[in-house]
């Protein structure tokens, strides 16, 4: 009876103990289908399996480590500065080159400190909050003047025009790339300056070739004195050429001591600019219709203004069609802001809730010149405001064309339409080249802001 | 800011966070005054005449600034009842921001004098009034980088700066106002009073700046 019982509860007992290695074996077959990589054999058993599956997700785990270490040393000596912010603006990290860039002398890189206190840059804060907030990689260029804490060191002090990158990250952090464009501005700076000292001195030794060529028409006859008109057409039309790009370079560097405000009426300026060149005008039977209000004062350089319009109907004769219209709609509205470019002051005012209060908004003219000619082609059509650029020269029209007028740029000189962007943006405007859609010809829209109250 | 977070409190949390934000705040509108300062520098010195305009509505953005900090802190004190060292730091902020208005106020001041005195030839003290205005904006530098490592000793070392500039504003002001045989307008003379006058002030107000760090870190003045 006894040996039954006994027998009996070893029985139990080893019941129990298999159920438990059973649900073990179970417990271990799941974990090891947690570990993703199952790429043991089923010949082994689960323990071992776990065990090899365990030394392996070590195993790549330290070369991620490694991986990962590599690339976070690329980034620090990276020649792109790189800084990383959490999403309360504290700074997480950032390599060699933004230290540099920025001028970062405080920071210790176990330290969380928010990253307006280590630099403190407008600009960049609100890049990266508008980055945060829109959720889109996002470029400003910005001028950045490194932080001076000495009166007498101030005026050493250079400033550096920064590019940066931003890129949003998860949990609300954000990257940025920043690039230092100080050397390119230079650049373009000094080119610009070369080419400027290049035209001033070429003016003095062509006006004396004028001279003398003046002197010798005089003195000639046929077939020579026909030569030496050529010769004073063509110095003219250098000298021409190297006048506007002065005054063009001119007009780009200091754009609001070139220009001289007054008061003028519209429609009288663009009446008085097109009988300017009625003439020409007339050799093609083209007609001018104005559409507008009959009068509308605005303010802006007089000299200039007409210019413009010299440029502009000078282009459109050049390329209409016998009998065609040139049609001139001038249109008042009332805007609030023009489009701004990305600059530092548009950088700073760019704050989302900011709007200019209480201010009258200035209007905004908008003039539109459409031709009937044979417009611009579409590829030039990026490119038309470049200074020397003349598109597809079968598009040309001959230099054929009698010049008791001497036009700016009349000779096809490439810089008419720069200067018409030039002078507008001097005042502020902006001006579009398009093909219209009903004419098929050039179809070009200035908007020029209406400062009513500019000293 | 270093501001110990050791308890885990959630709404020990929420007002550090709170705090910060304010803190972000304070120091955008002192990098806007900085910029104005700066501008304005160039608007008198440099005849720059597109910084002059670009100032009236860089100062409606710093006092749009200054009230919204002035009410998140005064929020902050009803709702969360700080003590101590925070305390400190919220009724200095309020008071340091409106510092911060008036050298921004005294900025676009300068560059209405800068459009005014653009017809006139320059004057021969326009080179120390510009090496005056250095100082005063190296002053506002220090105080900012003194408020963002609320650096206690930096307020005395601001206080040695403010006695070079109003030195400097004595000196000037002698100069300006003793002079003999002027021919012509005199109005020349009297915006360079005004620019020397706001620039000492200005100077002034960054020192203020760097006194009320030294008292949210040690309570005293």
């Amino acid at each position: 009876m006894t040996l039954l019982a006994f027998l009996l509860g070893l029985a139990l007992g080893i019941g129990f103990w298999l159920w438990q290695r059973q649900r073990l074996q179970r417990q271990l077959k799941q974990m090891l289908g947690v570990l993703q990589t199952d790429a043991s054999s089923t010949a082994m058993s689960v323990v071992s399996r776990l065990r090899q599956e365990i030394a392996q997700a070590n195993e790549h785990r330290s070369q991620l480590e490694e991986r990962l270490q590599t690339w976070r040393r690329l980034l620090e000596v990276a020649p792109l500065g790189y800084l990383q912010v959490d999403e309360e603006n504290r700074l997480l990290w950032c390599n060699e080159q933004a230290r540099h860039l920025l001028q970062i002398d405080r920071w210790e890189p176990r330290q969380l400190r928010l990253l307006l206190e280590l630099v403190r840059s407008y600009e960049l804060d609100q890049l990266i909050e508008q980055t945060r907030h829109q959720q889109k990689p996002t470029i400003q260029e910005w001028v950045f003047h490194p932080p001076c804490l000495d009166g007498e060191a101030m005026g050493e002090v250079r400033s550096l025009t920064l590019r940066a990158s931003s890129w949003p990250l998860p949990h609300g952090d954000v990257g940025v790339f920043l690039e230092n464009r100080q050397p390119l501005i230079e650049l373009a700076q000094s080119r610009n300056q070369w080419f400027s000292d290049l035209a001033h001195e070429l003016r003095t030794p062509l006006t004396s070739i004028r001279l003398v060529a003046e002197a010798l028409q005089g003195r000639l006859e046929n077939p020579a004195r026909r030569w030496v008109e050529q010769l004073l057409q063509e110095t003219n039309r250098l000298i021409n050429l190297i006048q506007n790009w002065l005054e063009l370079s001119n007009l780009e560097k200091n754009p609001s001591k070139s220009l001289t405000y007054q008061s003028l009426e519209l429609r009288s300026l663009i009446q008085s600019a097109w009988q300017t060149l009625e003439p020409l005008a007339q050799q093609k039977q083209l007609c001018l219709a104005y559409v507008g209000p009959d009068t509308l004062w605005i303010r802006a350089d007089e000299a200039r203004l007409t210019q413009v319009f010299l440029n502009l109907f000078d282009n459109s004769i050049k390329h209409s069609h016998r009998q065609g219209t040139i049609r001139v709609e001038v249109t008042a509205t009332e805007a609030p802001v023009l489009d701004s470019e990305e600059t530092v002051d548009s950088l700073l005012f760019s704050n989302a809730s900011d709007q200019p209060d209480g201010d009258a908004s200035p209007s905004l003219i908008q003039i539109d010149m459409i031709d009937a000619g044979s417009g611009f082609a579409d590829s030039d059509l990026p490119h038309v405001f470049k200074r020397l650029y003349r598109g597809d020269p079968s598009r040309q029209k001959s230099q054929g064309t009698s010049e008791p007028f001497t036009l700016v740029g009349s000779s096809g000189s490439g810089l008419g339409l720069s200067i018409i962007q030039q002078i507008i943006q001097a005042h502020g405007g902006t001006v579009h080249a398009r093909n219209h859609p009903e004419t098929g010809g050039a179809w070009l829209q200035i908007k020029l802001p209406d400062h009513k109250n500019l000293s | 800011m270093s501001l110990s977070s050791a308890s885990s409190n959630s709404e020990r949390v929420h007002f550090e966070r709170s705090l910060r934000r304010l803190e972000q705040d304070v120091l955008r509108m002192g990098a806007l005054v900085e910029n104005s300062f700066r501008l304005s520098h160039q608007a008198l010195f440099s005849q720059n005449l597109e910084a002059a305009k670009s100032l009236p509505l860089l100062d409606k953005q710093i006092d749009r600034y200054y009230r919204q900090i002035e009410l998140d802190c005064a929020t902050l004190m009803t709702l969360e009842a700080p003590v101590a060292q925070d305390l400190r730091l919220l009724s200095a902020f309020m008071q340091l921001v409106r510092d911060l208005e008036r050298i921004g106020d005294y900025a676009e001041d300068l560059a209405e004098i800068a459009i005014k005195l653009l017809p006139y030839p320059p004057h021969a003290c326009l080179p120390q009034i510009e090496v005056m205005s250095h100082h005063a904006q190296a002053m506002l530098a220090t105080s900012l980088v003194a408020l963002a490592d609320l650096d206690a000793n930096a307020g005395r070392s601001i206080k040695e700066l403010d006695d070079k500039v109003d030195t400097a504003y004595d000196t000037l002001y002698h100069t300006l106002a003793h002079q003999q045989d002027i021919q012509g307008i005199v109005e020349p003379i009297l915006l360079l009073a005004l620019v020397i006058r706001h620039l000492e002030r200005m100077a002034d107000h960054a020192t203020n700046i760097g006194q009320r760090v030294t008292y949210i870190v040690t309570g005293h003045r």
